[in-house]
């Protein structure tokens, strides 16, 4: 390339500017980097530093959730062996109900006379739903093999436990903010098919409605009764918590010695191990923002 | 001077027949070159049943590749396939450096891979911006960053895109040189009468989508119009937002002060630009907006929003910027109606001239082929430590997949001179 010495080499050579239009900036190559390069970069804006001990009392809600799936498995495996009858199990469901209720009522903030009847007629419309279809879930599976409903019951409740949402409740408590997202309805829908599986394996009328109301009742108001306790007071949530996880694992070491040492790794490694890796990983995330980014629309569109 | 003069592959899946920035760019780009002396060739996939050789102005031969584009206007990517015609295409033309378009395209990501196992020297060019967050920016700037892992040089079309490509990609900042686009000032004229003065015309011309912000269109038109009871409007463009539009159109009655023109033809821009005052930009997202360009060559006052390139692309007494916020937006076209009676149509097309200029660009370009020349040669094994430090995992991908494709390479050379070999056979 020829030197661009001019005749009026005297002047101070410009500064660089940071435009694109006019020609190459004389004394600078186009890939000239300034001090300036990056200047407008933000690194971590939004990042939220963790503490280890609320990381592992939020934890707590997963592993509570965990405990209430693996206690209805129990009822079940006691119901299909006939160690539990359908008189016992008709009692346990209208003991759990009459208890939700209890539990709605007292942490409800505004007790009103309406959402009263509301729920009690929603209730009642469910079971009487229930009683009357119970005679197509009993022969619903009959061509079936066994093997093909335990292994796709697991694989339901798995995909319900993965999909899960942990942090509210899919049935919406009345005045809350958010709409369930998809995920959350498609695991409700998981757990709803598996216990119909199951409760189609079951050999009495009485039997099918008795499984069928435990089920859906823990799936459908469970997480709902556990968010309203939460939301009442933490330390309810705590002590509800670990008293059902003391529940539980008297009860499976009753069952079968290897599912309980099972749960007990479970526990741990939702309640300490994850909390740990999580702040571990924690250090390595690098958020970056600069001009360069998709302008965020500060109002909603509306369609 | 008697510099070398070079016989450039052109590579894109974005070309003639389309209509676009990366299109229009590689276009003037290649046309400038052979100004310049140079050989350029395209490459690019078939278009329709636009298959074949052809050959465009100025003895520009472009090969449409007959592959059937299969997302997007992008070629499905089977990294090893395209491997015989790419290289059949470079020994045929004699080609000394390959130059890539366009981060998003998979013919190019694949046929500088090809090039650089060959021994060619790459350059490639970067026209848009990307995040870093969502799952489809990590996996384009993944393979980003492959591709750039042995690039040669590199050519961003603003300062704002230089940040973002070196971030994305890791690149080193000196290996990355800044050549903006630029306009047509011949084809984009002002009108030969200037426009009245007692009604102001905002044109908006842009792809009807999200990311181009016609939703602040929504929200600023009914404003604007409400407050100026002299202005009007004219949308020409097409795309899912349309029908927001109409109904914002419906719903505050502004059917006579907001035309609707659908999609305009490429040819047609000019005559759309030039019935207005004041050119009206509202994308959530730009590396450089030619639009803004075309719009300053036609003597139109342009207000825009202030994001990627934008600031870069314009002397500020030629554009006002603002926040992409519907109430700023609104009180800058305010600004620009009260410094409209200062603009002259005409003195902005000749300082167009000035500051924007292909055959510049051209030079530019020129020059950052010549350094790519340069460069040594670098053998497998010091190209293969560039891509170990890619990542944990995706380094030894990458150093496996180029090894596989030096494989490919060694066994095309081999059959061609086995091949060559009994053609001799057979003729004697």
């Amino acid at each position: 390339m020829d030197m661009n010495f001019t005749a009026d080499s005297s002047l101070a050579p410009s500064r660089w500017r940071k435009v694109a239009y006019g020609r190459m900036q004389p004394g600078y190559d186009d890939n000239h980097t300034d001090e300036t390069f990056l200047e407008d970069m933000v690194m971590n804006a939004n990042v939220v530093k963790r503490n280890m001990l609320k990381v592992m009392q939020d934890s707590v809600s997963i592993s509570q959730y965990l405990c209430i799936v693996f206690l209805v498995v129990l009822v079940w495996i006691y119901t299909l062996r006939s160690t539990l009858n359908e008189n016992s199990l008709l009692l346990l469901d209208i003991s759990l109900l009459g208890s939700g209720f209890i539990i709605l009522v007292l942490t409800e903030e505004m007790l009103s006379l309406k959402r009263l009847w509301n729920y009690v007629l929603s209730v009642s419309f469910f079971t009487t739903g229930l009683f009357v279809l119970a005679p197509i879930y009993q022969t619903l599976t009959r061509s079936i093999s066994s093997d093909s409903i335990w292994a796709v019951t697991i694989s339901l409740l798995l995909l319900h436990l993965f999909l899960h949402d942990y942090s509210g409740s899919t049935i919406r408590p009345s005045g809350a903010l958010k709409n369930p997202n998809l995920t959350s309805c498609i695991s409700l829908n998981a757990s709803i098919v598996a216990s119909v599986f199951i409760a189609s394996r079951l050999p009495s009328r009485v039997h099918v409605f008795a499984t069928m109301l435990f089920s859906l009742q823990i799936f459908l108001f469970a997480p709902l009764v556990t968010y309203c306790i939460k939301k009442y007071s933490f330390r309810l949530h705590l002590l509800f918590s670990l008293g059902l996880m003391a529940v539980t694992l008297t009860f499976v070491y009753s069952l079968h010695c290897l599912l309980f040492v099972l749960l007990v790794g479970i526990l741990i490694f939702v309640n300490v191990v994850c909390p740990y890796w999580l702040i571990r990983i924690q250090e390595y995330k690098f958020e970056i923002n600069g001009p360069w980014d998709e302008a965020k629309l500060c109002f909603d569109i509306t369609d | 001077m008697a510099d070398l003069k070079h016989r450039i592959l052109m590579v894109s899946d974005f070309f003639y027949p389309n209509f676009g920035g990366v299109e229009n760019h590689i276009y003037y780009l290649s046309q400038c070159l052979l100004k310049l002396g140079h050989k350029v060739v395209v490459l690019t996939h078939a278009y329709g049943n636009r298959s074949g050789v052809r050959y465009m102005t100025g003895g520009l031969k472009v090969y449409y590749v007959p592959w059937r584009p299969f997302l997007m206007q992008n070629t499905f990517p089977t990294i090893y396939g395209t491997f015989p015609i790419i290289r059949t295409i470079l020994l045929r033309e004699k080609i000394s450096l390959v130059h890539g378009h366009q981060a998003f395209s998979t013919l190019c990501h694949e046929t500088l891979m090809h090039a650089r196992t060959m021994g060619y020297k790459v350059v490639f060019t970067d026209h848009s911006l990307y995040g870093f967050a969502d799952v489809g920016s990590i996996h384009m700037n993944k393979v980003l960053q492959f591709t750039l892992a042995d690039v040669t040089r590199a050519i961003c079309v603003s300062h704002t895109s230089k940040e973002n490509t070196v971030l994305r990609s890791g690149l080193p900042p000196e290996k990355v040189f800044v050549i903006p686009n630029a306009v047509d000032t011949a084809m984009f004229k002002p009108a030969q009468q200037r426009l009245g003065r007692d009604e102001i015309v905002i044109v908006v011309i842009s792809r009807l989508v999200y990311r181009k912000g016609a939703d602040l269109l929504v929200e600023v038109i009914p404003e604007v119009c409400r407050l100026y009871p002299n202005v009007r409007f004219i949308v020409g463009g097409d795309g899912p937002k349309r029908v927001r539009l109409e109904e914002m159109r419906e719903k505050h009655s502004l059917q006579d002060r907001v035309e609707m023109l659908g999609a305009v033809p490429h040819a047609s821009v000019r005559s759309v630009l030039i019935s207005g005052h004041i050119f009206l930009n509202s994308s959530l997202t730009e590396a450089f907006c030619i639009a803004i360009l075309e719009a300053a060559s036609c003597g139109l006052l342009t207000v825009s929003t202030r994001v990627g390139g934008v600031p870069e692309v314009l002397p500020d007494d030629m554009i006002v910027l603002a926040e992409p916020d519907p109430s700023d937006m609104v009180h800058a076209i305010r600004k620009a109606i009260s410094i409209l009676p200062n603009i002259d149509p005409q003195v902005m097309h000749d300082r167009m001239k000035r500051l924007y200029n292909w055959n510049d660009v051209a030079e530019r370009t020129e020059i950052v082929y010549n350094r790519a020349l340069k460069c040594s040669d670098q053998s497998l094994l010091e190209r293969l430590s560039r891509y170990l430090s890619c990542g944990a995992w995706a380094g030894k991908l990458f150093c496996l997949v180029m090894i596989i494709d030096f494989l490919i390479w060694r066994l095309l050379e081999l059959l061609q001179v086995l091949s060559f070999g009994s053609k001799l056979d057979g003729n004697t």
